[in-house]
């Protein structure tokens, strides 16, 4: 209720500063223009005028009720689009079922971003985002919003944009508990849609002599994916985990995108009939020495090669988007950065940021270019954006200039700036009853969600369904002990300064742990 | 135009893959043949996927590749029938007693090195099966090792479909423990385990019942809505119609009969007890099912179902008809379950092509694929391994492991390839080192600056 009632002030608080400021006509003058849509214009001149590009070009006569902006010597973008964020959703605590969402759960009715969290992204470059919650394995429907001033339903440029599956299976002795449980779950769920509407179908055309079949909104949620209308966004990292997406897709008949992707130097040659989100998340060398030598040649090999993905992707002709899928807010630009180090151009990394995350959402005649008759979303910045030293001077949303955080030295370093004292690397030691088990774990909060990877005694891996909330935490890993069946352990404690403590249940009982921060 | 075009290209690249086709033959080895005797000084020539013919002269065909066997031998690749290699997450879905609805086939993952360790060991084809968390387990899968390849490529085509039951401590979930908060789940007992099984079954029943109704409805010309699509019911029917089958996890002899029973009462067969401890007390009854059994030779006492046992099983199962395999259950053993059936000539007094055949062709046939792996005979999948000694001899080691003709594991290529990892490990490292520390310079010039 509290929630509620604090989002109500925030929308009030943004309708109000929207009144303010109602879009009115510009001309950026003196940039060099990036309309993506056609080759860069130096000294070229960008018209605004009620929240739309009224004129983009070298010779643009500048319109008398125009307010004048010069940029000299910046670059000017569309804004960026960020295709899969969980922006303003907070994780539910672990264990919360009546919180997972479902496929008719509308992200539209739940999203609330915050200023702070919208100023952060906008001094990014990023002035639309698709959003939905990442919890549950039905993520429910996305929506791509701009981040401007006023309510939800203002910024909204599409709603639904995609039903948003991810395969996290639910915590021990909840159905489905496993990667197979979620696949098998799913492929239930699609074949009851279509149960659900073969019934309903035939109820509603003769009615006389059949049972009357069930009402059920999160099925009836279904038909616009069962008609292929609506897209699926099936979040998928590795190569083997996107080959079970794709086998699943094509088996459900789903008009799909995968999302995460980041091995997909893998496999580019299989990713020609599917557009892609490569999320620029890319995982961090471990910063002690010896933990790096101690890894296998593998996962070296596979860290390294991940930044590769969107450079093999543009060579292979795979219509991708960049995004920041799990990463904070101050890792897009960085990450986009890698990209383009890592051998993508700077006009691939520029159009994988804007035309082609809005065609991917079927936006494209609206949103992603400087085109005359395109929505107003418009970023300059003090040197060409994907450079290391780029500052974001201003932008405009919806043709509305909006506010940058004040103190840019703090903005520029969003990624450490937000940093939660559960970032970093722990090593935990559990108390079996056959020894004590050692297992390193690297953490990273964000907007009450917790990512990172694992390693020691019992294997390596990403950890899941980790949330934070204040001094607790939870999060579970897969545990392969050799010669035994690999089963899942759920931490749960609480942090003290640079120590942490709690219990795993486990497949063999509940034992204590507890850890401290690696310096 | 273009579709011609294509058609055309697939068709030249049809023919020109076979006439590439790889020929090998392996000459002056001694060939384990397993279903034919043992043939000194003998030869395997292969050709493409299949092995061409099996013999004592062979002549190499222009432009094979002719491996000299001297003093070596050749031996059929091992099947384990009982493995959870290779699987992605938890091997278990542990949260209802039955869940027959998931499947094996849907998480293989190409990743697992214990894949390409077992291929060193020998071993080709296995069967990966859902753990034993329920009495009735996910839907299970038969793969050959193609390290390397796609995991479309591991599975076997048109291998028959499996599922896993189990029986006894595990479904009664007295070695897994809820988290706190969690309740217990049902069933607690081996009574439970029982009800649990037949009572799939009778629903099962119904549910097929519902759509033969609903079939004869529309046959009628009436208008009816479909009954619900259950994947879970699904699998069970399939069972019934002999089309699924099944490998149970088992220790006591009692539950043993009692899922035979319940078979019998039920209408399916069981095609192999696994694990199987005290199956020497029973072989009788197992034969009369017509069940395999899946043993390991000398492991148990690691919980208290698992105490009754003696190495002498698999020697006394064979000797009361009943088809008899050891299998691994364990990334290490099945790197050695040539070992294991060693063993079963000290315990029991096989022969040694009656322990060969423990982890070749019968196992193949608890899997229903002799006709195509098992043994090295003419028509069959040139599933094989080449063996520095007596694959019985614990002192033996494979140089050379072949899938459908392909080499999959060469001692020789593997030690090669050691420095050239060891070479990459060592640049891959410098390259994050050099970065680390450019950015901790850049980092000291931005305070300066600053």
């Amino acid at each position: 209720m509290t929630h509620r009632r604090l989002g109500a002030v925030l929308l009030f608080l943004l309708a109000a500063t929207a009144g303010a400021d109602a879009p009115g006509v510009y001309a950026i003058t003196g940039g060099t223009l990036h309309p993506v849509s056609g080759p860069a214009i130096s000294n070229g001149t960008l018209v605004i005028r009620q929240g739309l590009v009224e004129a983009v070009g070298a010779n643009v006569s500048i319109p008398p009720d125009a307010a004048i902006i010069d940029v000299k010597g910046s670059h000017v973008y569309p804004g960026l689009i960020d295709a899969h964020t969980s922006l303003g959703f907070t994780a539910p605590k672990s264990g919360d079922k009546a919180a997972e969402p479902a496929p008719d759960t509308l992200a539209i009715r739940g999203v609330k971003v915050s200023e702070d969290d919208a100023d952060a992204r906008r001094a990014t470059g990023v002035t639309t985002i698709v959003t939905a919650p990442s919890s549950g394995i039905f993520n429910g429907q996305s929506v791509m919003l701009n981040l401007g001033a006023g309510a939800v339903e203002a910024n909204a440029i599409r709603s639904p944009a995609a039903l948003q599956v991810a395969f996290n299976p639910r915590p021990s002795w909840t159905y489905p508990d496993s990667l197979m449980g979620v696949i098998a779950f799913l492929r239930q769920n699609f074949l009851d849609a279509q149960q659900h509407a073969a019934a309903r179908d035939l109820y509603e055309r003769s009615p006389a002599g059949l049972r009357r079949p069930q009402d059920n909104p999160a099925l009836e949620a279904l038909r616009p994916v069962l008609r292929r209308e609506l897209p699926v966004v099936f979040i998928a990292d590795s190569a083997e985990m996107m080959r079970r997406a794709q086998a699943l897709a094509r088996e459900l008949n789903v008009r799909y995108v995968l999302s995460g992707a980041r091995q997909g130097y893998a496999m580019a040659g299989e990713l020609k009939d599917v557009p892609v989100l490569v999320s620029v998340k890319w995982p961090a060398a471990p910063a002690d020495k010896d933990d790096r030598e101690d890894q296998p040649l593998r996962v070296i090999r596979e860290r390294q090669l991940m930044p590769t993905t969107p450079a093999v992707l543009a060579r292979n002709g795979v219509a991708f988007a960049l995004v920041s899928g799990a990463g904070k807010t101050g890792d897009f630009l960085p990450g986009i950065r890698k990209a383009v180090e890592n051998g993508l151009s700077a006009d691939d990394a520029l159009r994988a940021t804007t035309l082609a995350p809005a065609r991917i959402f079927g936006v494209d005649r609206q949103l992603g270019s400087l085109e005359r008759g395109k929505i107003a979303n418009v970023v300059v910045s003090d040197k060409p954006l994907f450079e290391k030293e780029a500052k974001v001077t201003r932008v405009f949303v919806d043709g509305r200039e909006v506010r940058l955080p004040k103190d840019e030295k703090k903005s520029d370093v969003a990624a450490s700036a937000d940093g939660s004292p559960i970032d970093g690397t722990w090593a935990l030691t559990v108390r079996a009853p056959q020894g004590s088990v050692s297992i390193q774990v690297t953490l990273t909060a964000e907007g009450g969600q917790l990512t990172g990877t694992f390693s020691g005694d019992r294997g390596s891996g990403d950890i899941r369904g980790g949330t934070v909330d204040g001094n607790a935490f939870a999060f579970t890993i897969t545990a392969n002990a050799e010669g035994a069946e690999s089963t899942d352990w759920a931490f749960r404690g609480t942090l003290s300064g640079d120590t942490m403590s709690g219990t795993v249940s486990t497949t063999l009982g509940s034992f204590e742990f507890s850890g401290s921060k690696s310096k | 135009m273009r579709n011609a075009l294509c058609t055309l290209l697939l068709a030249l690249s049809a023919l020109s893959v076979a006439a590439q086709e790889r020929v090998t033959l392996i000459r002056n080895a001694t060939v384990l043949t397993i279903t034919n005797g043992v043939i000194e000084n003998g030869s395997v020539l292969i050709r493409g996927s299949k092995i061409a013919a099996v013999g004592r002269d062979l002549a190499a065909p222009a432009g094979a590749r002719v491996i000299d066997g001297t003093g070596k031998f050749v031996m059929p690749g091992i099947i384990d029938s009982h493995s959870h290699t290779g699987v992605d997450g938890s091997v278990n879905e542990i949260s209802l007693p039955n869940t027959g609805m998931v499947r094996i086939a849907d998480v293989l993952t190409n990743e697992d090195i214990s894949a390409y360790r077992q291929l060193a060991g020998g071993t080709t084809t296995a069967l990966v099966l859902h753990g034993s968390a329920n009495a009735i387990g996910g839907q299970s899968q038969i793969v050959k090792w193609k390290w390397g390849r796609p995991v479309s490529e591991w599975i076997v085509a048109g291998a028959p479909r499996t599922i896993k039951f189990a029986l006894g401590e595990n479904p009664k979930s007295a070695n897994f423990r809820p988290p706190e908060g969690t309740p217990r789940q049902y069933p607690a007992t081996r009574m439970g385990v029982e009800e649990v099984i037949r009572r799939s079954f009778i629903d099962a029943r119904d549910y097929r019942a519902s759509w033969d109704e609903y079939e004869a409805r529309r046959k009628r010309g009436e208008a009816a809505i479909p009954p619900r699509k259950d994947l879970l019911m699904d699998t069970m029917s399939d069972i019934l119609a002999g089309n699924i089958d099944v490998h149970a996890h088992c220790y006591r002899s009692d539950e043993m009969i009692m899922l035979l029973r319940v078979a019998d009462e039920m209408g399916f067969k069981v095609r192999e007890l696994q694990h199987v401890l005290e199956g020497y007390k029973v072989a009788q009854e197992i034969a009369a099912h017509g069940a395999g059994a899946g043993t390991f030779i000398d492991w148990w006492g690691y919980k208290a179902e698992a105490y009754d046992a003696t190495p002498y099983n698999v020697a006394l199962l064979m000797r009361g008809n009943v088809l008899t395999s050891v299998n691994s259950d364990s990334d290490e053993l099945a790197r050695h379950l040539n070992h294991d059936a060693a063993k079963a000539m000290k315990y029991g007094g096989l022969t040694e092509e009656e322990a060969l055949r423990l982890c070749t062709i019968n196992p193949a046939r608890q899997l229903r694929l002799d006709q195509r792996i098992g043994s090295i005979e003419p028509g069959k999948d040139a599933d094989l391994a080449i063996w520095n000694g007596h694959p019985l001899s614990s002192y033996a080691r494979v140089d050379t492991t072949f899938i459908e003709g392909e080499i999959y594991f060469d001692r020789q290529q593997d030690l090669a390839q050691r420095e050239a990892n060891r070479r990459e490990k060592e640049e891959r490292l410098k390259k994050e080192a050099d970065e680390a520390a450019a950015k901790k310079k850049d980092a000291k010039k931005g305070e300066k600056d600053a």
